[in-house]
């Protein structure tokens, strides 16, 4: 398959970008639209870009997580932040208001179910990287160890 | 609530049920993806009338505020339909790729046991001369042989 | 404390060895005597476990005389048996498998009989069914063993499963599930006498009575000092055990009597009959155990003090008898390699001592004084004749007749096993098998414990005054201020007495003629079976459930799924047209908008169903999609918005990249006539969604969502509600959907390696890629 090489500049330079909005509706999801969800599945479609214009070899210069090593994490740091409440006398899940006095930003209050949120985030990315490369790859591959050459490639 | 959401659901809903009755396993994923939105939206609707959205603005609910409950649930819903969804290509495109085609075929398991009647009574006749023996009916001349010889050590 | 003992009895299972083994069920004997040395009467220990609590499900375990007599019957039987059967099995590898489960029957066996709760004593009456199948089977690798214990496990598995029934009805109607407290209840009722029914059926069942006794001469399939234990002493004895429980509250009842008391005649004659025609050995011993089942069901099941009372002298003095010759039968077995009277000649004069033993036991079983037989058949025979109901005199007669019948087969037994052989004339001899001519001596040892069971008949006959505090104990069962007659084996000239004398003149008639007696066996047409009965039954099950599976499995995917659908059309069109609310504030559209965005999704809808192309659907399915979103968007919902907006492009692109490689097309295009049913069960199933749409948004009670707005800023320091119920209020439901979402994704995962490697090695099928949809995607 051709590939086009304005594409792939661009995405270069979008990938970055598209991530740090992906961060940003995760942060941003406890008080306006956005949350794990939403914030994951721009990170998986980031990478979904790249895949498309450069391929899996592309995808796994920029990352170093595989997507399962993802999908564990999330589901772990999820399950431990549902966990911890029970080592502190409270119930499961049950979550605490953070703030803290930060230099530049002023007071930052968070709430422990941001981990959470990661945690989901990060589950949901691991998802859709997944599906990407597991159904993308093949005849888009170029420079993939695990693939062999297409018939149209 | 709007009748014209409810008629939404309705075709989403027929859509999806007349692909999912299809042979061809990629229509079927199709159909599935058109019953999750047929779902989701329905999850939605039980919420009631559209109104301004689950925001807290200022100290408190000011009234008006859709039902934000199934709103959350129709979210979790989108992303495990998607999860579900590709994991159903997933299949469907492997069996493709082994068999060439993406039909489902009758169970050939299914169909045997249909003519399996057969094969049952043989089965039962051997059990019964078993049984017929065991009953140990034996009056005086009926002359069977031995055969409840025990083990012995 | 019961419970202690059972942990005590379950304690030995590990270890394989009959010593060990006779620990638990020694420790129970010797803690029954305790029992019965200790318990003023009418007295007993209980003790409570919680079983599930949340169920309000307990084990209400109750020891009283009863309990306490079963209890050492158990324990007493059990020790000898062990000692038996270290001898028998010797160094065989079949003990290692007999031991343990030989243990575990003890254990179950030991709760059953102390289990007040009644679901309990299902449970352990369920225990017992298995380990009498495990023990049946024991020889796994022959056909008859395997279908005896088959046999014999659905026909008390059918009866346990009547009583689980029974015994939830009865807990039903009387609000009582306690033995005692259903007992003290003593309901009536149309349902209570259903309910008396099936617990009967279990009963009947588990004791092997006509109708259901086909299996007892299939478990003799077992090993010898199993049948001894379970098919003679215990197991059989629970469906009596349990009539003798409910019998003081239910025998009022109007099924009740009828069907115990028929069933019991019918295998007191029937079994003494059919034992009558046996030549093996331990078949005749079988047959015999069903007659005085029957008889034991009679006494207990009849209603009265006495004859209750008389029950449980016969029920000890069973044990003290059947056991016995069980194992002696067993040691024959041993001895001359045949348990055939055809083939056993004079064995009384090389094994004298054995024969002693024998001729000892089977006395008893005859009733001749002064066994402890004796002593048990006459106290039912004067209780009988004092039942003071209307056909009492009928029954009394029939269990004279049946007595008959027991002094002929226990004849028979001694002649046929120690006598000499039959005169074999005209019989097939060749069939039968040569006479036995070399006897091994079997050991003292094992000599000993059939010898140890029948003296102990002989001294309680002589001194019944040993076994008169059991019937004290256990009599308290049957009331408050009742009292077990005084054990004697003389009485004075009762009619009792001149029964007795009556009996044993007929039976010793019929063993003088029995080769008369044989010939008459002979001529007269058989008994019809019940085993044809069973053999149907199952037969016409497996049919049955073949037909069913045929018709119900068609293989067709499709067809599974159209009855599915159907179903559910069925199920929630009947109750929702009954009920079709319109919900208040119903209108057509809630903006200009949605109506627009309705449309487009309706109509992508459509073509989606229709089109043949796949790019073509997967491309109206992204429309459906974003149409969605902007549903959402304009419900009020951006957060679902968004989401579905990437989720649909998501979904495009990944169909996308399978499609591509698939042909352009569907298969063939299916006709009108075959795609009509499909289209019209989809119209059917969305306006069941339409009219349901309606109805499920009709509120009656105010939504819990009204506390999540109003906490979500306070406790969650959030403002986005949805999102706060997705992590906070609501995050144990997203734990498990990410765990949902994590199980798809491996799957995923491990198909598409799975893809990878076949294609790595080259073997893929999925060559046939159409160049032009290549092109379609780039």
């Amino acid at each position: 398959m051709r590939r086009s090489v304005i594409l792939e500049t661009v995405i270069r330079a979008e990938l970055p970008v598209l991530l740090v909005v992906s961060l940003y509706l995760l942060f941003a999801g406890h008080n306006q639209p956005g949350g794990g969800f939403a914030g994951g599945l721009v990170a998986g479609a980031a990478y979904a870009l790249a895949l498309v214009a450069g391929g899996a070899g592309a995808v796994r210069r920029t990352t170093r997580f595989q997507p399962t090593t993802l999908l564990g994490a999330g589901l772990l740091l999820a399950t431990l932040t549902a966990l911890v409440p029970l080592f502190t006398g409270n119930d499961l899940l049950e979550h605490d208001v953070l703030s803290a006095d930060l230099p530049v930003l002023g007071t930052v209050k968070t709430t422990t179910a941001l981990f959470f949120d990661t945690g989901v985030y990060l589950v949901v990315t691991g998802l859709v990287l997944l599906v990407v490369t597991a159904l993308g790859p093949g005849d888009l591959d170029v420079g993939d160890v695990d693939a062999t050459p297409g018939d149209g490639t | 609530m709007s009748l014209t959401l409810a008629l939404v659901v309705a075709g989403l809903v027929a859509g999806g049920v007349f692909l999912v009755l299809q042979r061809e396993l990629t229509r079927i994923v199709l159909g599935f993806a058109l019953l999750g939105h047929g779902a989701n939206l329905l999850l939605l609707l039980a919420g009631g009338r559209a109104g301004r959205a689950a925001f807290i603005e200022g100290d408190g609910p000011t009234g008006g505020e859709v039902d934000p409950l199934p709103q959350a649930l129709a979210l979790t819903s989108i992303v495990i339909t998607f999860a579900a969804t590709t994991l159903l290509l997933a299949l469907a495109y492997r069996s493709w790729e082994q068999r060439g085609s993406d039909e489902v075929e009758d169970d050939l398991e299914d169909r045997r046991i249909a003519r399996l009647r057969d094969e049952t009574d043989a089965d039962l006749e051997e059990l019964t001369d078993v049984l017929a023996d065991l009953e140990g009916d034996t009056g005086p001349g009926d002359g069977v042989a031995d055969v409840h010889g025990e083990l012995r050590p | 404390m019961a419970a202690a003992v059972l942990v005590a009895a379950r304690r030995p299972l590990g270890r394989a060895r009959f010593a060990v083994a006779a620990l638990a069920p020694a420790a129970t004997a010797g803690w029954a005597v305790w029992l019965l040395a200790t318990l003023d009467p009418g007295e007993a220990h209980t003790r409570r476990v919680e079983w599930v609590p949340g169920l309000d499900l307990t084990l209400g375990f109750r020891a009283d005389g009863l309990a306490a007599v079963m209890a050492l019957v158990i324990g007493a039987i059990g020790v000898l048996v062990c000692a038996y059967a270290a001898s028998y099995f010797g160094s065989s590898p079949t003990a290692a498998k007999v031991a343990p489960l030989l243990v575990a029957f003890a254990g179950s066996m030991l709760g059953l009989v102390l289990s007040d709760d009644v679901l309990g004593l299902f449970v352990f009456w369920e225990l017992t069914s298995v380990t009498s199948f495990l023990l049946i089977g024991t020889d796994d690798e022959r056909p008859e063993a395997r279908a005896a214990a088959q046999q014999a496990f659905l026909i008390t598995g059918a009866g346990g499963l009547a009583l689980l029934g029974g015994l939830v009805l009865l807990g039903q109607q009387t609000g009582e599930w306690t033995l005692q407290g259903i007992v003290a209840a003593a309901p009536s009722g149309g349902l209570v006498e259903a309910a008396a029914v099936l617990v009967l059926l279990g009963a009947l069942t588990k004791s092997a009575q006509v109708p259901f006794h086909s299996w007892l001469p299939g478990a003799m399939a077992a090993p010898t000092p199993v049948s001894a234990y379970l098919h003679s002493a215990t197991m059989v004895k629970a469906g009596v055990y349990l009539v003798a429980r409910l019998s003081p509250g239910l025998a009022e009842l109007g099924p009740w009597r009828p069907v115990v008391v028929g069933a019991g005649v019918a295998s007191l004659l029937v079994g003494g009959w059919r034992a009558l025609r046996q030549s093996d050995l331990k078949i005749l011993l079988a047959m015999g155990t069903v007659s005085q089942l029957g008889l034991l069901m009679i006494l207990f099941g009849v209603g009265t003090e006495e004859a209750w009372a008389a029950g449980v002298v016969l029920l000890v003095a069973h044990a003290l008898f059947k056991a016995p010759l069980f194992m002696v039968v067993g040691i024959v077995d041993h001895a001359t390699h045949t348990r055939d009277i055809r083939r056993l000649d004079r064995l009384g004069r090389r094994l004298p001592v054995l024969c002693g033993v024998g001729v000892l036991a089977a006395s008893s079983m005859a009733g001749v004084p002064p066994l402890l037989g004796f002593i048990a058949k006459e106290e039912a025979l004067a209780a009988l004749g004092e039942t003071g109901l209307s056909w009492g005199t009928a029954l009394l007669v029939a269990v004279v007749a049946g007595s008959v019948l027991t002094v002929a087969y226990s004849g028979r037994f001694v002649f046929g096993a120690f006598g000499p052989a039959p005169d074999r004339g005209s019989a097939p001899g060749a069939l039968v098998g040569p006479i036995v001519r070399d006897v091994h001596t079997p050991a003292a040892s094992i000599v000993a414990v059939p010898a140890v069971l029948a003296g102990a008949g002989l001294l309680f006959g002589l001194l019944p005054v040993l076994v008169q505090p059991l019937v004290d104990a256990a009599v308290t069962w049957w009331g408050p201020d009742a009292h077990a007659p005084t054990l004697a084996l003389w009485h004075g000239l009762k009619p009792a007495l001149y029964w007795s004398l009556l009996v044993l003149t007929l039976g010793s008639l019929a063993i003088v003629a029995r080769s008369a007696v044989e010939r008459v066996q002979v001529d007269l047409p058989r008994l019809p079976g019940t085993q044809r009965g069973y053999e149907r039954t199952v037969r016409g099950l497996l049919r049955g459930a073949d037909r069913v599976t045929g018709v119900v499995q068609s293989g067709s995917l499709p067809t599974y799924l159209a009855v599915i659908l159907v179903t559910m059309v069925v199920t929630v069109a009947v109750p929702l047209s009954g009920a079709v609310a319109v919900p208040e504030g119903l209108v057509l559209a809630d903006s200009w908008g949605q109506l627009l965005v309705a449309a487009g999704v309706l109509g992508a809808a459509l073509g989606a169903a229709l089109a043949l192309r796949r790019m073509t659907v997967v491309l109206l399915l992204g429309v459906v999609g974003y149409g969605v979103a902007a549903l959402f968007m304009i419900q009020g919902a951006p957060d679902l918005a968004v989401t579905q907006l990437l989720v649909e492009t998501l979904t495009v692109v990944a169909f996308v990249l399978v499609l591509r490689r698939m042909p352009e097309r569907f298969a063939a295009r299916q006709s009108v006539r075959r795609q009509l049913p499909r289209a019209a069960l989809a119209l059917a199933v969305g306006a069941v969604v339409f009219v349901f749409a309606l109805s499920a948004t009709v509120r009656t009670e105010p939504g819990v969502s009204e506390e999540y707005l109003q906490r979500s800023l306070p406790e969650a320091a959030g403002r986005n509600v949805v999102n706060v119920i997705v992590v906070d209020f609501r995050g144990l439901d997203t734990l498990g959907e990410i765990s949902v979402v994590l199980v798809a994704a491996l799957g995923i995962s491990a198909l598409s390696a799975a893809g990878r490697r076949g294609r790595g090695a080259g073997k893929a099928a999925g060559t046939g890629v159409d160049a032009a949809e290549e092109g379609g995607v780039a």
